[in-house]
């Protein structure tokens, strides 16, 4: 650490726009409105965090008790003479667009093109908003949560197999698969059988 | 793909041809190519032999980690992370590791930790060495790159030897590593940090003083502090612009606040400067690997918690309890307790990060991996610009891409 903390600061700007502020697993995230996103960057930036780390997404729609939007966009950024760290969180809906901030940021072109492939968030005034790494015959957007893993079936000799989506809905708790098992691999997840129940708040939950 | 990389290609052809009106070539360079590094494609626009711009195509690589990632258990996931970036895997690991026990408040053991440091700097100096290698390689110079790989070979025998395999090591676990360190092995690190600085000596040697090498890098592909900051440049590659950030210092995790250790910087951020910073790394490194193994003690090598890891062995046959454990934890792992965490680490490309959600659940809810490689690899164009098509590879190399850590 060097240099005294321009964190507080940026916050309290930050605040000034609606931000919320929350402290999630020792980092500060900021909460601002979609259409605040490019104020917000520039005044962080302004204010010192020099560096964009990184531009990601979470898809909330399987997240136990989640209410709001389905997407948040988080903006990762760092500063290089505090060694701090800024999260600026943006809530999406399915099928809404947030602001691209490519034009306060020119190295977030590959982040929100990233964002883009993978969520299929669109980024409003982005310069070349196209796949990044999928290709281009594939449908559909990999990191959402409805897209489906393609896996094949396990054959074994005596020709028993082990189909993956059975299995996993079993490890997800949600049908008893072919294991038989219907354990709390995901806790929250409330089985049809009714063996897994949500848990309280904060619970880290014992094996 | 950089703020003044267009203008400054207008501004070149406009002093070059002024109102006369010239063409530029476009022409694809990879992703087949023996100077991409892998599967890195460029389209690259040339004015006669000067570059005027140079687009990265990727995701020749793109495997869909993060995806299966969320299919896995927590402990499962250690073995696609070091996938990604597999010249400097087991930063990978420790940063995933490290992730994950953040989570879960996980008590390492000091004999784990010094275990981690010391392999993950070891494997830090075979990343580099391969840098090396084949950046010298890509401007024509062959013979060093037999010299790099038969320190490299030394150092994946030692890793070899610890973890079973030479590249997809997998060693470490949330909560600790998976065994302890084989007979012998402080005994052939020993040796090798006793020879390698005469090896490093004498590349060092084999470049800085090699009149053609340094016409090559010599105030070639200048990126100045500002646009690496742009492009979200890090790692040595930032350091040689000036961008003095290196986490192990100015964040420690795993102990490494307990080490003493210089980060070498420089001005000029050339290609110089970039091939230098990362010989002058090793030397750090190796002074890492030195203090971790002086100081490695017996002791546990796993968070003694019965939730997070596997019982011993022994205990297997005489206690019911363990059975219980070793159970619940094969058949379904840990339940890390909902949240979010971020932990940035520096690895041999600059800062490797992971961000994890959890649910509650026994797999992770959503990983993201913030590689080094990809935001690095924006800083070609920039570098590029209005030098010639060879100094364009020499920039490349000076990156030291992987286009595992870039395509994920």
């Amino acid at each position: 650490m060097s240099g005294a903390s321009i964190l507080e600061d940026v916050a309290t700007r930050l605040g000034e726009l609606g931000g919320e502020r929350a402290d999630r697993g020792g980092d500060v995230h900021v909460a601002v409105p979609a259409d605040a996103i490019r104020e917000a960057v520039r005044r962080a930036r302004a204010g010192g965090f020099e560096q964009l780390s990184d531009v990601l997404a979470v898809d909330w729609s399987e997240y136990p008790r989640h209410d709001g939007p389905r997407f948040t966009v988080i903006y990762h950024l760092f500063s290089p003479t505090t060694m701090e760290r800024l999260f600026l969180r943006v809530a999406v809906g399915d099928g809404e667009a947030v602001p691209s901030i490519t034009p306060q940021w020119r190295g977030a072109d590959v982040f929100e093109r990233e964002v883009y492939d993978l969520f299929g968030i669109p980024f409003d005034g982005h310069p070349d908003l196209r796949k990044l790494v999928t290709p281009e015959d594939l449908d559909g957007h990999p990191l959402r949560k409805d897209f489906d893993l393609g896996e094949s079936p396990t054959l074994f000799n005596d020709g028993r197999y082990l189909d993956p989506a059975s299995f996993r809905a079993g490890m997800l708790g949600r049908d008893a698969g072919r294991t038989g098992w219907v354990g709390g691999a995901r806790k929250g997840v409330v089985s049809e059988q009714g063996r897994d129940e949500a848990p309280s708040d904060g619970d880290g939950g014992t094996p | 793909m950089n703020a003044d990389a267009p203008g400054r290609a207008d501004v070149l052809r406009e002093e070059r041809h002024g109102d006369f009106d010239t063409k530029l070539m476009r022409i694809n360079v990879g992703p087949v190519h023996p100077a991409t590094h892998g599967v890195l494609r460029l389209v690259v626009d040339l004015d006669g032999e000067t570059v005027m711009g140079a687009t990265p195509r990727i995701g020749y690589l793109h495997t869909g980690f993060e995806k299966t990632m969320e299919h896995r258990t927590w402990q499962q996931v250690v073995t696609y992370t070091n996938r990604m970036d597999y010249a400097h895997a087991l930063g990978h690991d420790l940063a995933y590791v490290l992730a994950a026990e953040k989570l879960l408040d996980a008590r390492v053991p000091e004999r784990a930790q010094r275990i981690r440091v010391l392999l993950t700097e070891l494997n830090r100096i075979a990343s580099h060495l391969l840098g090396l290698g084949t950046g010298l390689l890509d401007m024509g110079a062959l013979t060093p790159f037999f010299y790099t790989m038969r320190e490299r070979e030394r150092i994946l025998d030692l890793l070899e030897m610890v973890s079973g395999v030479r590249m997809n090591y997998g060693y470490f676990r949330v909560g600790g590593l998976s065994r302890d360190l084989p007979d012998g092995f402080e005994a052939k690190v020993q040796a090798f940090i006793d020879d390698f600085p005469a090896a490093l000596e004498q590349y060092f040697a084999m470049f800085l003083e090699n009149e053609i090498w340094l016409a090559r890098t010599r105030g070639v592909g200048v990126l100045s502090r500002e646009t690496a900051l742009e492009v979200g440049l890090t790692g040595p590659s930032a350091r040689a612009s000036g961008l003095d950030v290196d986490l192990r210092r100015d964040a420690p995790y795993s102990g490494y606040e307990d080490y003493t250790f210089d980060v070498p910087v420089a001005e000029e951020g050339d290609a110089y400067q970039r091939f230098v910073v990362r010989g002058e790394e090793m030397q750090q490194s190796l002074r890492i690997v030195q203090q971790a193994l002086t100081r490695l003690e017996p002791g546990p090598i796993r968070d003694p918690d019965r939730r997070i890891s596997l019982p011993e062995r022994h205990e297997l046959e005489t206690s019911m309890e363990a059975v219980i454990f070793h159970f619940k934890l094969v058949t379904e792992g840990f339940h890390p307790p909902m949240g979010e965490v971020y932990v940035g680490t520096e690895s041999a490309r600059g800062e490797l990060g992971y961000y994890l959600v959890s649910d509650g659940g026994s797999m992770p809810y959503r990983v993201k991996v913030r590689t080094p490689s990809l935001p690095n690899i924006q800083a070609i164009e920039p570098a590029s610009i209005g030098g010639t098509f060879a100094d364009m590879v020499v920039n490349i190399a000076t990156m030291d891409p992987v286009m595992g850590d870039v395509d994920k």
